[in-house]
């Protein structure tokens, strides 16, 4: 689907049209629901917030500025950090319950769920091409919804080296990514 | 802690995988205010995971897309903003159910912590409850047991020791609780229990010290989710049961498919 359509979709959604609402949920949901999965795990919570994600967009249409990037990347930036919010506000009252629901996960766990479900190739050669490092770090952020502080307790590396990682990881993969589109 | 404050901008691909915490999250965006090329920056970073996103796409479940369309309809929407240089980047946080007022929020930072916890439960909750069209706090307001449970509902929510728990029932679903020793009451919905056939209901247990004593039946689920329903009475070191009974009996029909420990 043409970025363009889902834009001037979001751009009829703030208007309060339902049909093009409707267009938007066909365009994202899978989209939304994927990466919403990936990080909350729990399959019916992960609908759940797949709903608020949805209805937010709804809500928020108006917000999105089509000069600021793409309409995707609009849609999958509130998905992703309501996923990481639900995720994280569950391992706080796992933790305060002191129940072993949800332990920190290695990065091999991590990294086999992801890498099963990868199924667009250039995702996976690009994320391939990163260095050990800048890889682990950008996969436990994204798909797990570790902050930088978990990501470098879990690799035994120093928060500065993780933070600088993901972020000439992340300028890496858009290169990759970027490049012939 | 940290005697000096490292360069803000270093913080753009941890703020990009949201891979910071809620403190530094604002921190960046302050800076991000007064920074055009990170703005830049973070927008290209956004195209970046916007594919890492689609990698792992998957259908939602059935008929999820459709409930989401029939709460749009009733879903006010946001004016345009006026046009700032990082709104694109400041992603709506959950929001408070218009017609559920919490009072001021206190100013002690942990009990502010607590309130937002609470308010983002509460959104769950009625959020939840509104989506699946059980629980109506609407405008029209009938004094009467509804509206009364409604309130009592909202007053464990958002209670200072509200603690949330969820749990897998037996064979299948998810059982979330809130509970708050402070009202000995909790809060509990249910998503994804296998349906049951008619004339048996879902029972509610509270089992402990002062003996075990049934809470009350589920209503029937709407879209595989029940409303918030309400159990008074908690006391300490009490569990919580769910089983199956026959309609009219105040006899379990079944073996627990959960048994939750309360205790905090």
């Amino acid at each position: 689907v043409p970025d363009a359509d889902l834009g001037a979709l979001l751009g009829e959604v703030a208007r309060g049209d339902q049909t093009a609402f409707e267009g938007v949920c066909a365009h994202s949901a899978a989209t939304v629901f994927g990466v919403v999965r990936s990080v909350v795990r729990d399959p019916f919570q992960a609908e759940e917030v797949c709903q608020e994600v949805l209805l937010e967009v709804w809500r928020c249409a108006s917000r999105f500025q089509p000069g600021r990037g793409s309409a995707m990347a609009w849609v999958t930036t509130i998905a992703h950090r309501r996923a990481v919010d639900r995720v994280r506000a569950e391992r706080r009252l796992a933790q305060r319950e002191q129940r072993a629901t949800a332990h920190a996960i290695a990065y091999d766990e991590v990294a086999e769920a992801v890498q099963a479900r990868l199924d667009q190739e250039r995702v996976r050669r690009c994320l391939g091409a990163l260095t050990e490092l800048q890889r682990e770090s950008v996969t436990l952020a994204y798909y797990g919804g570790y902050t930088f502080r978990e990501v470098a307790g879990l690799l035994g590396v120093a928060e500065g080296t993780v933070k600088t990682r993901m972020r000439d990881g992340l300028i890496r993969l858009r290169d990759c990514l970027g490049a012939g589109r | 802690m940290r005697p000096r404050r490292p360069d803000p901008h270093t913080l753009a691909g941890a703020y990009a995988l949201d891979a910071v915490t809620a403190a530094n999250r604002a921190r960046f965006e302050r800076h991000l205010a007064s920074c055009p090329a990170c703005a830049g920056e973070l927008a290209e970073f956004g195209e970046a995971t916007a594919r890492l996103a689609a990698a792992v796409a998957a259908d939602p479940p059935g008929g999820l897309v459709q409930r989401v369309v029939v709460s749009a309809a009733r879903t006010p929407q946001l004016p345009p903003a006026a046009a700032r240089p990082s709104a694109r980047w400041r992603v709506p946080h959950a929001r408070q159910p218009r017609t559920f007022r919490p009072g001021r929020l206190p100013a002690h930072p942990r009990q502010r912590l607590r309130a937002r916890l609470a308010l983002a439960l509460a959104a769950v909750f009625l959020g939840g409850a509104a989506a699946s069209g059980a629980i109506a706090l609407t405008a029209e307001h009938r004094l009467g047991v509804a509206e009364l449970r409604e309130h009592q509902i909202a007053q464990v929510l958002t209670a200072p020791d509200a603690v949330m728990l969820t749990a897998r029932a037996e064979p299948r679903g998810t059982v979330t609780v809130v509970m708050s020793h402070r009202y000995r009451s909790l809060v509990l919905t249910t998503a994804g229990l296998p349906p049951l056939p008619d004339g048996r209901r879902y029972q509610l247990w509270l089992m402990g010290p002062s003996g075990d004593r049934s809470a009350g039946l589920l209503p029937p689920p709407h879209h595989g989710m029940t409303s918030p329903v309400i159990a008074t009475g908690l006391g300490r070191g009490d569990r919580l049961g769910l089983t199956v009974a026959l309609d009219g009996s105040r006899r379990p029909a079944s073996a627990p498919v959960l048994m939750l420990n309360l205790t905090t």
